[in-house]
């Protein structure tokens, strides 16, 4: 009965069910009407889809062959990209996937080099030397792979060739089994080996990603008690589960004041339902956090407003802590619809804006048309039936997102800490390789 | 409300009728007789028994009570009792006799307290009683020591849900029914009152103006008691009508300046006026008032306001102001091709009429609501707001939200800044100072904000997942008992606020309207001209001083 139920309604939970048993190409063409559909929605949601569907993309391309594997991962993400080009984690996430394969042929690359010079007894410890358990602990630890992974690289980087691109030119690839004619054998068996632990490499890095994932949450909520002091007066906007458990780890050792705007009319019902503690009604939500305590259980005093009433209670808030959609690589975020007056009245107020957000909602797309980033949602939740006269006569708009300008915000606190606005390209430029920033 | 100037006005009326039957069976008005001086009368008997029953009962509730000596236990006892005497006096004088206003009653309270036994104590414990007695005015009849209690725990829950930054503002509940009121308020005050706790009648201007007609009518039905003039009676009747019309919803800024010049006019009749003549003038002070301060305004307003659009404008609104509305119909006739996107809020939805009205007169018309402010003002070359209030110190009282529109506008990024433009009568000026929204400001009723969902099926044919759940929850209880409840809570809970009340620290806000910095607002159209808002308090010096 509970999987009648969760086939009634297609969502997350059905895609990552089916994603076991459907042939891939299947998987893919679901997942883009998924995301078409707006089934999936919420950068988490469309973000753990998203690795899930490259993990099986993975795994069921045969190939060992890093440029084809990139190929494969290219398609497969520019397709479901397209399909909803504002869920920007979505690309994101391929992006990251296409840099966990660029990295590990790199690292591959230069294991092949070092060990044309360091001879043959090195063989097998090379491909092993990233499998070494303490470098996936500190993976784990700081949760940047990228920096860590690209410790070695950076380290050898005596080697000109390995540095620049050298996935786009094949030629190093076909020189480097020829220059040792007494290796040759071997090393074609070895690269071979090499390719598929590429596979079995990258699969890791997705399996990470997507703890990552699950764990980002807990990460920012880490920072809480830096942020936070007692007797404080906060706002927040719309119900976002990072800034719920930000705020719930600093309840669990400090008292203050909370002021739930409700962002009416997209997210007013999930609002209540998050500081009223009922369970939300879509199964979508309904994983970890639909049994988390409400802020009110903690004995924290939760006060609902309106969104009008945000400039006339401005006053009286110490700091305005907001969830986003996605962040931009200028610092700027595309956030729920009615967060930029909320940034602009407490920028006039003085009052400091954080915004708290996962790694994986960062994105390296610039934006120059901010227009193109904003959706536009559903009318009737504006206009009800009711008033379908109305509806013929007058234009009706529900824009579901808006673009927060950098200078509104003072602070962003992603899993890896509290950085700047103005730091967040640094941030970007380590999670994410140029060449992958047009997928 | 004999003849309404506003055309919505009219309709109000009999559409206001059936919320008063409707709104009797009410928890906290136990039923009582027609006229209210009733009850007090009959409580008198039974004071003393009460009285001994609450000094008995006094120590045992309170904890600390136990480790008092007897002495002090005498001396609290004392205190009651005169506390309870002073209420008792202070009800009566608010149902039967005259109100005095509350400096009357203070006057009385604190010469009964120097007078008593407990002295300063006694003073102190008198003014508190008189103050809880105002306020356990509205469930007079339940005098049983019980519900004493029973209402103390409600209270205190009651002041759990206050947000305790508003607290000086949440004063008394909006009156619930018409039962209570004294029998001097005229039915056409009663059914005013009702409208404008409803929000029928809504909005500054159509507060003051059906204030302004149902007082008219009000004059026409008096007559000067013996002994008195009408100069220094009226004035008294008139005040049970304010005091009733201020327990069903605080008073606008525009209600108490007509007010106020309405008892200006009345006190300077002659006393050796014939009442005849003395009330034709009234009617006619009335009149002329609706007509100079309001009627005629808004059309001078629209008017020089409609100049300030030109062809091409995208003028941006927010919720329902009467006198945009007009100035943007002006415009339109004079056939001025421009845009309006007005910007609405939860939980009036003013701006929704406004939309319709416009849209009906053929106007190009883009609705939004809060959220999509930051759209709207985008393309926005004009902003026109109307207004609850100017303050003295050249801020805009306005519905809540206001700000937040004019603050957009200003704050545009990167783009030009966008004129602000309040379309505001002068008898909406007032000499108050407001620095923040907080410290003046109304509260609503907290209900507004829990949305009532609308039905989720709009077909008759029974739903296909209800009753299988329910077989299936007969049959294996154990198996399938998990999925069924979560399948049935989802259907029968409306909205997950609906229980707000129970739910400790959780409160709801909902406060009606804002301060906006005078340095959002560019200019203010008055009937007397545009003026900065730094002109505010000349104009409204003039205007008074006149």
């Amino acid at each position: 009965m509970p999987s009648n139920s969760v086939a009634l309604t297609p969502g997350l939970a059905s895609f990552l069910k089916s994603l076991k048993t459907n042939p891939i190409d299947t998987s893919i063409d679901d997942l883009i009407s998924l995301l078409k559909r707006r089934q999936i929605r919420h950068s988490r949601s469309c973000a753990t889809a998203t690795a899930y569907l490259m993990r099986s993309v993975i795994s069921a391309t045969r190939t060992s062959d890093a440029n084809k594997l990139i190929e494969r991962v290219q398609y497969a993400g520019r397709r479901v990209m397209a399909a909803q080009p504002r869920e920007m984690v979505v690309g994101n996430i391929v992006r990251r996937v296409l840099g966990l394969i660029r990295d590990e042929a790199e690292d591959d690359r230069e294991g092949d080099f070092s060990l044309s010079e360091a001879g043959s007894e090195s063989q097998p410890q090379t491909p092993r030397a990233l499998d070494d358990p303490s470098e996936v602990l500190s993976y784990r630890h700081d949760g940047s792979d990228r920096s860590s992974s690209r410790q070695p690289f950076t380290s050898l980087s005596a080697t000109p060739i390995s540095m620049f691109s050298l996935l786009s030119h094949p030629e190093p690839e076909t020189s480097l089994p020829g220059t040792p004619a007494s290796a040759s054998p071997s090393g074609r068996l070895l690269g071979h080996s090499h390719n598929k632990d590429i596979r079995a490499e990258v699969l890791d890095g997705i399996n990470e990603i997507i703890d990552e994932l699950g764990q980002v949450d807990d990460q920012i909520a880490a920072y809480a008690l830096e942020h936070i002091h007692s007797n404080e007066i906060i706002l927040t906007h719309t119900s976002s589960t990072t800034v719920q458990k930000f705020l719930l780890k600093a309840a669990a050792k400090r008292k203050f004041t909370v002021i739930h705007a409700e962002s009416y009319p997209n997210n007013h019902e999930a609002t209540h339902a998050t500081i009223s503690g009922q369970a939300p009604k879509d199964d979508d939500m309904l994983s970890t956090e639909a049994f988390q305590k409400p802020l009110i259980a903690l004995g924290i005093t939760v006060i609902l407003i309106p969104d009008s009433a945000v400039f006339a209670l401005m006053s009286r808030v110490n700091k305005v802590i907001l969830g986003t959609h996605s962040v931009l690589a200028n610092g700027g975020l595309v956030a729920a619809a009615g967060t930029r007056v909320i940034a602009r009245a407490a920028k006039v107020h003085q009052t400091p804006v954080v915004v708290v957000s996962g790694v994986y909602k960062l994105s390296p797309v610039y934006p120059f048309d901010f227009d193109s980033l904003i959706e536009y949602g559903d009318v009737s939740k504006v206009i009800g039936y009711e008033d379908g006269d109305l509806v013929d006569q007058i234009d009706v708009q529900n824009p579901l997102y808006d673009y927060v300008p950098a200078e509104l915000v003072d602070l962003y606190i992603t899993n890896l800490g509290g950085h700047a606005p103005s730091y967040l390209y640094r941030i970007v430029s380590d999670h994410y390789r140029k060449e992958d920033i047009n997928v | 409300m004999a003849n309404p100037v506003d055309p919505a006005l009219t309709s109000s009326v009999s559409a206001s009728q059936p919320p008063a039957p409707e709104m009797q069976p009410s928890v906290q008005q136990p039923p009582q007789g027609a006229s209210p001086s009733k009850p007090a009368k009959q409580q008198t008997p039974k004071q003393p028994a009460k009285g001994k029953d609450g000094a008995a009962a006094a120590p045992a509730p309170s904890g600390d009570g136990a480790a008092l000596t007897p002495a002090e236990l005498k001396k609290k006892a004392k205190a009651d009792k005169a506390a309870r005497r002073a209420r008792e006096r202070a009800e009566r004088e608010t149902t039967g006799g005259a109100p005095g206003g509350p400096g009357g009653q203070h006057a009385a309270s604190a010469k009964k307290g120097a007078s008593g036994p407990g002295g300063a104590g006694g003073k102190d414990s008198a003014a508190a009683a008189q103050q809880k007695g105002q306020k356990q005015l509205p469930r007079r009849g339940s005098a049983q020591a019980t519900a004493q209690v029973g209402a103390a725990e409600l209270k205190k829950k009651q002041e759990e849900k206050n947000v305790s930054v508003f607290g000086h503002l949440y004063g008394q509940q909006r009156r619930t029914t018409i039962a209570g009121a004294g029998k001097e308020v005229h039915p056409a005050v009663l059914a005013l009152g009702l409208q404008m706790r409803d929000y029928v009648v809504c909005g500054s201007s159509a507060r003051c103006v059906a204030t302004l007609l149902a007082f008219k009518r009000v004059i026409e039905a008096y007559t000067t008691p013996l002994g008195t003039s009408l100069a220094r009676h009226l004035t008294t009747h008139l005040s049970h009508q304010i005091t009733y019309l201020s327990t069903c919803r605080p008073l606008s800024i525009s209600q108490g300046n007509a007010i106020r010049a309405l008892k200006l006019a009345i006190s300077s009749i002659d006393p050796s006026v014939p009442e005849a003549t003395a009330k034709s003038s009234l009617c006619d002070f009335i009149d002329s008032f609706i007509r100079e301060k309001i009627t005629v305004a808004d059309q001078v307003i629209a008017g020089s306001a409609a100049q300030k659009i030109q062809d091409g404008d995208v003028i941006v609104t927010f919720a329902g102001s009467s006198i945009v509305k007009q100035t943007l119909l002006t415009a339109h006739k004079q056939g001025k091709q421009f845009r309006v996107s007005i910007i609405d809020s939860r939980p009036l939805f003013e701006g929704k009429n406004l939309a319709r009205t416009l849209a009906n007169a053929g106007l190009d018309v883009q609705y939004s609501l809060v959220n999509g402010i930051s759209h709207a003002i985008k393309d926005a070359t004009k902003v026109f707001l109307g207004a609850h209030a100017m303050t003295s110190n050249g801020r805009l009282y306005s519905r809540v939200g206001t700000a937040l529109v004019a603050m957009s506008a200003k704050e545009r990024a990167g783009g030009v800044e966008v004129p602000v433009i309040v379309c505001c009568e002068t008898v909406k000026f007032t000499d108050r100072v407001a620095l923040d929204s907080i410290v003046v400001n109304e509260i609503a009723d907290a209900d507004e904000l829990v949305t009532i969902e609308p039905v989720q099926q709009l077909t008759g044919l029974p739903d296909p997942t209800a009753p299988a759940p329910a077989e299936t929850k007969k049959g294996s209880k154990a198996a399938a008992s998990a999925p069924v409840e979560s399948s049935t809570a989802s259907q029968s809970t409306g909205s997950p606020l609906e229980e707000w009340k129970e739910s400790a620290n959780l409160q709801l806000l909902n406060i009606m309207y804002d301060v906006t910095p005078a340095e959002y607002v560019d200019m203010v159209v008055t009937e007397m001209g545009s003026l900065p808002p730094s002109a505010v308090p000349i104009v409204h010096r003039m205007s008074t001083n006149l």
